[in-house]
C-alpha cells in the first residue's frame, strides 16, 4: 500500500523530477571528479536516463489524459509561487532535448575521455547541467524562472564550446557577448512586463495583457524579449557568433550545443508569444507577419548562400542552420495552422538533422583528423555504415521524402502558400536546392575519388592528435560511436513515416483556437 | 562599421527613454507592481513562513526555485573558469628562492629546486617585498571579517544579509589572505580541491533540502516537509529550512569565489600569482 502511494507519488513529481535530477547528478559529479575519475560519466548518464524516461511518460501522460500538468514549486500557488507547467507542445521539446543530450553523450565518451582528461568531472557536470538547463527553460511557467535557466544553458554552454581550435576562445568569447546583450534584452523585456502587469507568472500576464493592448509598456517588453530572443537565435543581422562558436569548438561540445540552442530558443520564442504575450496581440494586433517572415527570409537566403562558398565541414553546416532558423521563425510568424505546424514539427527534425550531422563529423574527424571536405575522399568504400547514415541525414536537410526534413517543410510550404508569402514558399524552394548542391557535392567527393593515402598534417586543429596515424588504414567507426549514430539516421526516417501521427496527436493542441 | 554601432546603440538608448514616459511614478502606491502581488507578501510572509523579513522569505521560500539556480549559476561560472582556465602543472621555467640569512635571491633553472625551509623561501618571479604592516594588519582583520560573515548569513532572517552576501564576504576574506601575503600559502590552507568540493557541496545542501521534501511527500523545495525531522511546527519548519539553504549558498558562494581566483589570478597554473 505504502508502494502504490510511493508510485502514484513519483508520478505527480515527474515534471520535478524531470529537472532537478540532471541538477543533483550534476552536482553529484562535479565533486566525485577529483575522486574518482570515471564516476562522473556514470552519473551523467544514469541522470540523463532518468530524464528522458522521465519525459517519455511526462510525454504520455499529457498526450493521453489531454490535460496540462501543473507542479507547484515549494507548494505555493500560480501568481505567488513558480510553477511548472506541462502541456503536449512542453512534454514533445523535454522528449527531444532529454534524447538529443543522451544520444550524444553515449557516442562521444571515447572522444571526451581523450580530450578533457582530468577535467572530465567538469566536463561532464557541465554538460548535465546544460541540459537541466535547457529542460528548465522548457518546462518553465514563470517568465523570470525562464532567464535564470537561461543563464543556466548559456553559462554552461560558453565553457562547453570554449576548447576546441586555437580560434575556439575567440569565437567563444564573440558568442558570450552577444548571448549576454540577447539574455539581458529578454530579462530586461520581464522587467517591462513586470512594471506594467505586476506578475512574472507568463499565465498571469497572459490573462492581463488583453485588457492593455494599447499599453506602450507593453509593446516595448515584446520588442525587446524577441529582439534579445533572435539574437539568441542568430537571425540575420546577428547570426555573426553562430559559425565560429559551432565550427571552431570541439565536437563533441559542439553536437550537443548545435543541436539543441537554437531549437529550444525557438521553442521560448513560440512560447513567449502563444502563452505569454497571447496570439491575439501577436499576430491581429501587432500584425508582426509581414517583417518577421521577410527577415526569415533574408536570413534563408542568406545561410544558404554562405553555406556554399565554405570549405570546412562543420561551417558550412553552422550556416545551415541559420538558414533553417529562418525557416522556423517564418513559418511561426506566417501565424497560421499549418505555418506553425511545420515550425514545431520543424523544431523536432532539425534537432535530429543537426544531430546527426555533428555527429557525423565528429567520426570523420575521429578517423581522418581533418575538417574540409577533401578529406571525405574515398569514404563510402571504408566506412560504409557511418556513410549510409550520413546520406540519410543529407537527404534529410535538403528534404527528400520519406525522411522527416520533406514533412517539415511541406508544412512549411504549405502554410506559407495560404498566407499568402510566395517569398517565404521561394526561399525555402531556394534553399533546399542548395543543399542539394551541398550534399551531392559532398557524397560525389565520398563516393568517387579515390581514398587519399597520405592526410596531410593540419596544424590549426586541435583534435587532430585524435587521428590515428597516416598509414593506418581507415575502418568503420568503433561501435559505440556507430550504433548510436545509425540510431540517430534511422530516427530520420521514422520521425517522417510518423510526422503526420505527431501534427495530429501532439502539435494540433498546441495550437490555440483563434489561429486557422 | 563603428558609426552603424553607434547608431544602433543611439536607437536602443533612445527607445529605452521614449518608452519610460509611460512608467508608473517613482514609489506610486497605485502602479500594477504594488498592486498585485506584493500586497500578498508583505500580508503574508511572517503567518506563511514565519520569516520577519519579506526579502528573505521571497528569496528563499516563495521563489526559491529560482535562488536554487541562481546558486547554480555561481557554481557553473566556477566550473567554467576551471575547464577554460586550468593548466595541468607543468615545470615552470624559472623560480625564485629567497635565503633567508644572506637575504639574497637566487634563481634557480631546471627541474632541481631546493626544499622549502626555513633557509630557503620560494618566492614570486614578480616579487613585492612583503610590507609587515599590510601582513599583520590582513591578519589580524580577518577574524573579525570571518565572523562578520557568519554574522551576515545568520541574521539574513531578519536584516539585510543572507547567503549571497555572507559567503561573498567569507570568500574576500581568504582573497585577502592571498594577497596580503601569496598564492601558494593561501593554497596549502584552502586548496583547490577543497574550494571545488565545497563550492558543489554547497548548492547541493540547497538542491538536496530541496529534493529531501520531495522524497518526504511534498512538493519540490515546500520546507513544510521538513517539519517531523526538525521537531517544529510546519510553519517554523519553513523559516528553518530558508536557515539551511542560507548556509548551503554561503558554501558555495565562498567556495566558487576563492576558486575563480585561483585560476584567474595565476592564469590557470595556481602556482604564481597575485
Amino acid at each position: 500500500m505504502i508502494f502504490f502511494d510511493r508510485a502514484s507519488n513519483l508520478l505527480s513529481d515527474l515534471p520535478a523530477i524531470v529537472v532537478t535530477v540532471p541538477l543533483l547528478a550534476a552536482l553529484i559529479a562535479s565533486g566525485a571528479g577529483w575522486i574518482n575519475r570515471k564516476a562522473p560519466f556514470i552519473i551523467a548518464i544514469a541522470s540523463l536516463f532518468v530524464s528522458f524516461i522521465s519525459s517519455i511518460l511526462l510525454l504520455l501522460q499529457v498526450t493521453s489524459t489531454g490535460v496540462v500538468i501543473e507542479y507547484r514549486m515549494a507548494g505555493w500557488a500560480a501568481p505567488i509561487g513558480i510553477v511548472y507547467i506541462i502541456d503536449h507542445l512542453t512534454a514533445l521539446v523535454l522528449v527531444l532535448i532529454s534524447s538529443v543530450s543522451l544520444i550524444n553523450l553515449i557516442a562521444s565518451k571515447r572522444r571526451i575521455d581523450d580530450q578533457f582528461r582530468n577535467k572530465e568531472g567538469a566536463f561532464y557536470s557541465l554538460y548535465v547541467l546544460f541540459t537541466a538547463g535547457l529542460i528548465g527553460m522548457t518546462t518553465t511557467g514563470d517568465a523570470f524562472n525562464l532567464y535564470v535557466l537561461l543563464e543556466i544553458a548559456s553559462l554552461s554552454g560558453y565553457a562547453l564550446i570554449g576548447l576546441g581550435s586555437n580560434r575556439a576562445p575567440l569565437a567563444t568569447l564573440n558568442y558570450l557577448f552577444l548571448g549576454t546583450i540577447g539574455a539581458t534584452f529578454y530579462l530586461l523585456g520581464v522587467g517591462y512586463l513586470y512594471i506594467a502587469t505586476g506578475s512574472l507568472n507568463m499565465a498571469d500576464i497572459a490573462s492581463i495583457i488583453p485588457k492593455m493592448m494599447n499599453s506602450s509598456m507593453i509593446l516595448f517588453a515584446f520588442i525587446i524579449c524577441l529582439t534579445g530572443l533572435l539574437v539568441k537565435l542568430a537571425i540575420f543581422p546577428v547570426h555573426g557568433w553562430l559559425p565560429g562558436a559551432y565550427s571552431e569548438s570541439a565536437t563533441v561540445a559542439a553536437s550537443l550545443v548545435a543541436p539543441l540552442t537554437t531549437k529550444v530558443t525557438i521553442y521560448i520564442m513560440i512560447r513567449l508569444c502563444l502563452s505569454v504575450f497571447t496570439p491575439q496581440y501577436t499576430f491581429q494586433h501587432l500584425e508582426t507577419t509581414d517583417v518577421m517572415v521577410w527577415l526569415s527570409v533574408i536570413t534563408i537566403v542568406f545561410g544558404a548562400i554562405s553555406a556554399l562558398s565554405q570549405k570546412d565541414y562543420k561551417k558550412m553546416l553552422s550556416y545551415i542552420i541559420i538558414a533553417e532558423v529562418g525557416y522556423m521563425v517564418g513559418g511561426f510568424f506566417l501565424g497560421n495552422k499549418m505555418g506553425i505546424s511545420g515550425a514545431i514539427l520543424h523544431i523536432v527534425n532539425d534537432a535530429a538533422m543537426t544531430l546527426a550531422l555533428f555527429m557525423v563529423a565528429g567520426i570523420f574527424l575521429w578517423k581522418t583528423g581533418e575538417d574540409s571536405r577533401e578529406s571525405l575522399k574515398g569514404m563510402f568504400g571504408k566506412m560504409p555504415f557511418t556513410m549510409a547514415g550520413f546520406t540519410l541525414a543529407g537527404l534529410s536537410v535538403v528534404g527528400v521524402p520519406p525522411t522527416c526534413g520533406f514533412f517539415s517543410k511541406w508544412y512549411l510550404i504549405l502554410g506559407g502558400i495560404s498566407a499568402g508569402q510566395y517569398g517565404f514558399v521561394a526561399a525555402l524552394i531556394f534553399s533546399s536546392l542548395v543543399n542539394a548542391v551541398l550534399f551531392f557535392r559532398i557524397f560525389e567527393i565520398a563516393h568517387f575519388e579515390p581514398f587519399k593515402e597520405q592526410h596531410p598534417h593540419n596544424d590549426h586543429c586541435d583534435e587532430q592528435h585524435q587521428a590515428k596515424s597516416h598509414n593506418e588504414i581507415i575502418k568503420e567507426a568503433p561501435l559505440d560511436m556507430l550504433i548510436p549514430f545509425i540510431a540517430v539516421s534511422l530516427l530520420l526516417v521514422l520521425l517522417g513515416l510518423y510526422s503526420g501521427a505527431i501534427v495530429n496527436n501532439i502539435i494540433h493542441f498546441v495550437i490555440p483556437k483563434g489561429i486557422i | 562599421m563603428k558609426i552603424l554601432g553607434k547608431i544602433t546603440i543611439l536607437l536602443c538608448g533612445s527607445l529605452l527613454l521614449f518608452f519610460t514616459s509611460d512608467f508608473p511614478d517613482f514609489g506610486d502606491a497605485n502602479s500594477p507592481a504594488s498592486l498585485h502581488l506584493s500586497p500578498y507578501f508583505i500580508e503574508h510572509t511572517l503567518e506563511d513562513t514565519a520569516v520577519p523579513n519579506v526579502v528573505t522569505s521571497v528569496l528563499a521560500d516563495y521563489r526559491g526555485y529560482d535562488t536554487m539556480f541562481e546558486t547554480t549559476v555561481i557554481l557553473t561560472a566556477g566550473l567554467a573558469c576551471f575547464l577554460l582556465l586550468r593548466i595541468p602543472k607543468r615545470a615552470v621555467k624559472n623560480r625564485y628562492y629567497l635565503h633567508e640569512p644572506t637575504g639574497v635571491t637566487l634563481r634557480f633553472e631546471g627541474d632541481k629546486y631546493p626544499q622549502e625551509s626555513d633557509v630557503f623561501k620560494r618566492i614570486d618571479s614578480s616579487w613585492v617585498p612583503y610590507d609587515i604592516i599590510i601582513n599583520f594588519t590582513c591578519r589580524l582583520l580577518i577574524h573579525f571579517i570571518q565572523i562578520f560573515a557568519l554574522y551576515v548569513v545568520a541574521h539574513g532572517h531578519h536584516s539585510p544579509g543572507g547567503g549571497f552576501q555572507g559567503g561573498v564576504v567569507l570568500g574576500a576574506s581568504v582573497i585577502l589572505f592571498a594577497i596580503s601575503g601569496n598564492l601558494r600559502a593561501a593554497i596549502k590552507r584552502f586548496g583547490e580541491k577543497t574550494a571545488a568540493l565545497f563550492s558543489a557541496t554547497g548548492v547541493f545542501i540547497y538542491a538536496g533540502t530541496a529534493a529531501l521534501c520531495m522524497v518526504l511527500g511534498e512538493n519540490f523545495i515546500d520546507y513544510a516537509a521538513l517539519a517531523p525531522i526538525l521537531g517544529s511546527d510546519r510553519i517554523m519548519a519553513r523559516s528553518h529550512g530558508i536557515f539551511i539553504v542560507e548556509i548551503g549558498v554561503a558554501v558555495a558562494v565562498m567556495a566558487v569565489m576563492i576558486w575563480i581566483y585561483y585560476n584567474l589570478s595565476s592564469a590557470g597554473k595556481q602556482d604564481e600569482g597575485l
